[in-house]
């Protein structure tokens, strides 16, 4: 259902341009635009999906495993493997050289397809395909509704699965286990764990939960290729006034965050009314790119899609996209603090998809 | 997406592993006149920087410099954030940070020599961005490609390399010894999780729920039916280096069959033909940067025949009793015509 909408939606898209032929690009980090067009989940390996405006479908895959999946989780499209994909979607691409044929995201392209000598040219379609996978219909909002009620409840398994003595990496392998049990296939998931000693998330590793430890994670499950997340940060036992005091400014921002979301405005606005709130309380230092990366994002087949919420970012907030804004960044009293919630932009301003209460939690020392 | 432990072992990995790989690779440089190569990652394709400097990206891309002479260096698009991270789990001169990772490293390598001579792993499947901003950040520089001279020197295991490999079978046979649960869910998360509690980097497990109806593996979201006989897949990747190791849920003398078949086949390889057999087979293994390439298979013959001393992992589906029955093992191809040995049995108790 949501595929057969997707791929209505992208063949209008390429007519409305004068398209006739457009190629996906996508791998295991950067898959959504090939998932957009193709359906499908990229694992291993690079993957080209070539699109005709009138809607034919054909992905070429050059990990053989990743072929095999997808000929049976893609039954409809037809799946090519080849050790060579440049070259196989370039035989294709030969035959229609004289037609306008489009990519996206350019960039990504294996670049022996954007060799001058080629035959065919390769326009830029990365802005026609972002603004699909921005501005999402209810079958999609659907989708990342239901991932970020599983972020929270995934968060909660977090909550639980956080003692001393544990190491990072078995706190989430026990997140990961759940999420496989509840069906959940993907999750983009980073963890923080000590005191003023750590500047941010990252992988796990063997540091051990210890008393005293600021705990922060960045959950982010996909259902049917949507990605929604959560941040939260926890103290083991008891928190600090200072913990507190500094959890609080990162409530305050993520709140005015928020509220500044509404159709019309730009990502810079939210940035802006989050960086703000810090630079009220004497940390607007800690807004800038040596402490922090973005002030949230938007949340779709990507777990960290476009817009970046950036106050530099022009983008307007239309119905239907779906961020996350997160003020996370180092406190210099406290450390590294995460605080954000899933949100869907609405005619009327913003749903906030995360139910996890914004509380500093505690958990036994 | 979805990285465990990432933690650099100096047991495992010394400093010596990676001087020797990159002495060789220095000597591969001065035979083709390099004055620099230049190697990509990101999470699908790690496995060249990680054999040259341990560096596993969870997310983003990077180039690993090396110049013919002096400290090899990461340009990396992650953010400086997160720059001692990189650090702890590295083996690495400098880390340098920018979202242009193509324009910085040409700038580099143009500094030192603005013509310098300037091989690339896999040129021509480098995202086209960053080799624009190549030919922008060093404009006078000699691009060239370098995955034959690559692939000559990765494609064969060191010591260390089989050491890991060794380990991630053994994860990943412990994990799939233990699969209780009653739903298939619940089997692949306790798989997984037993995966990830025994330190793996990365682990995924595919299934094919119903060997009666099909053999070929995929990752399940929602709920799966259990049919009789079943088979699941754990892809299991530590410190860089990946495996994959299947267990098909079929009786006993059919499995144990099946894995006496296989066991016979994997020694004849790089040698093929006792596949013929079999309704289906593929040979992986890590040619440059994607971890487990496709080497050789039913459905494409000869793709890049592995090397004598490659770590390869093999899946096959064969017909026992009238059943099929997928089997899968990593093996160690020999050195000096020796036969293939397997890393780990594939039959389970």
């Amino acid at each position: 259902m949501l595929t057969d909408e997707r791929r209505q939606k992208l063949s209008a898209a390429l007519r409305q341009a004068g398209i006739e032929h457009l190629v996906l690009y996508g791998n295991a980090w950067q898959g959504d635009y090939l998932r957009y067009g193709s359906d499908f989940g990229i694992l291993e390996g690079h993957g080209l999906a070539l699109i005709s405006a009138s809607g034919d479908v054909e992905l070429f895959l050059d990990s053989a495993t990743d072929a095999e999946r997808a000929e049976q989780e893609v039954p409809d499209i037809k799946v090519s493997f080849t050790p060579n994909i440049a070259s196989a979607v370039g035989a294709r691409l030969d035959r229609v050289a004289n037609s306008r044929i489009a990519a996206a995201p350019r960039k990504f392209l294996p670049r022996w397809l954007t060799d001058p000598s080629r035959s065919f040219k390769l326009e830029d379609a990365t802005a026609i395909v972002d603004k699909l996978l921005m501005r999402k219909s209810a079958g999609e909002v659907a989708a990342v509704r239901r991932a970020a009620q599983i972020a929270d409840e995934a968060y909660g398994e977090f909550i639980r699965a956080v003692r001393p003595g544990r190491k990072q990496f078995e706190i989430v392998a026990d997140i990961e286990a759940h999420l496989r049990r509840r069906g959940c296939p993907d999750n983009f998931m980073i963890i923080g764990s000590g005191g003023k000693d750590v500047f941010g998330m990252a992988p796990p590793s063997e540091r051990r939960i210890a008393p005293g430890d600021l705990v922060t994670t960045e959950l982010t499950p996909a259902v049917q290729g949507y990605f929604a997340q959560i941040c939260r940060t926890l103290v083991v036992g008891k928190a600090t006034e200072a913990q507190r005091r500094a959890f609080a400014v990162y409530v305050e921002a993520l709140e005015a965050g928020i509220a500044a979301v509404r159709p019309g405005v730009c990502a810079a606005d939210v940035a802006k009314a989050e960086n703000d709130v810090f630079r009220k309380h004497g940390l607007g230092e800690y807004t800038t790119s040596q402490w922090t990366r973005v002030r949230g994002h938007g949340m779709g087949m990507f777990a960290d899609s476009k817009p970046h919420i950036l106050e530099d970012v022009e983008t307007v907030l239309e119905p239907g996209m779906t961020l996350i804004v997160h003020p996370n960044t180092y406190h210099p009293d406290a450390g590294y603090i995460v605080l954000g919630d899933a949100i869907l932009v609405t005619e009327s301003g913003v749903e906030v998809l995360c139910k996890t209460p914004r509380e500093l939690f505690e958990v036994a020392a | 997406m979805r990285r465990g432990l990432i933690a650099r072992s100096l047991t495992e990995l010394p400093d010596a592993v990676f001087d020797a790989r990159l002495k060789r690779v220095r000597e591969a440089m001065q035979r083709a006149q390099l004055d620099a190569l230049i190697v990509y990652t990101n999470n699908t394709r790690p496995a060249g920087v990680s054999w040259l400097a341990g560096f596993v990206p969870y997310w983003s891309e990077a180039l690993l410099v090396v110049p013919r002479e002096g400290a090899t260096y990461l340009v990396a698009a992650l953010s400086f954030r997160v720059k001692s991270w990189i650090e702890r789990v590295s083996r690495l001169g400098e880390v340098l940070h920018t979202p242009r990772i193509g324009l910085k490293a040409a700038q580099q390598i143009a500094a030192v020599k603005s013509d310098a001579a300037v091989g690339i792993v896999d040129f021509d499947g480098l995202a086209a961005g960053i080799a624009a901003d190549l030919y922008e950040g060093g404009p006078s520089l000699i691009l060239c490609d370098a995955s034959a001279m690559f692939a000559e020197l990765r494609g064969k295991a060191d010591p260390a390399e089989v050491a890991l490999a060794q380990k991630a079978a053994e994860i990943a046979h412990r994990a799939l010894a233990a699969a209780p649960g009653e739903t298939l869910n619940a089997k692949i998360a306790t798989v997984e999780s037993a995966a990830r509690d025994l330190g793996a980097e990365e682990a995924y497990i595919a299934a094919a729920p119903d060997l009666e109806k099909d053999s070929r593996f995929f990752r399940v979201e929602g709920e799966a039916v259990l049919g009789k006989t079943f088979a699941l897949r754990a892809t299991v990747a530590y410190k860089g280096t990946w495996v994959r190791l299947v267990r098909s849920f079929c009786e006993r003398q059919v499995a144990q069959q099946a894995a006496e078949q296989f066991a016979q086949a994997v020694a004849q390889l790089p040698d093929d033909s006792s596949f013929s057999g079999f309704r289906s087979w593929l040979v992986e293994g890590c040619r440059m940067a994607q971890p487990l390439d496709p080497l050789i298979g039913s459905r494409f013959g000869a793709a890049h025949a592995p090397k004598p001393g490659a770590l390869v992992s093999v899946q096959g589906v064969l017909e026992v009793n009238g059943r099929q029955v997928p089997v899968g093992a990593p093996a160690l191809l020999g050195d000096k015509g020796e036969a293939a040995s397997l890393l780990v049995d594939p039959l389970f108790d």
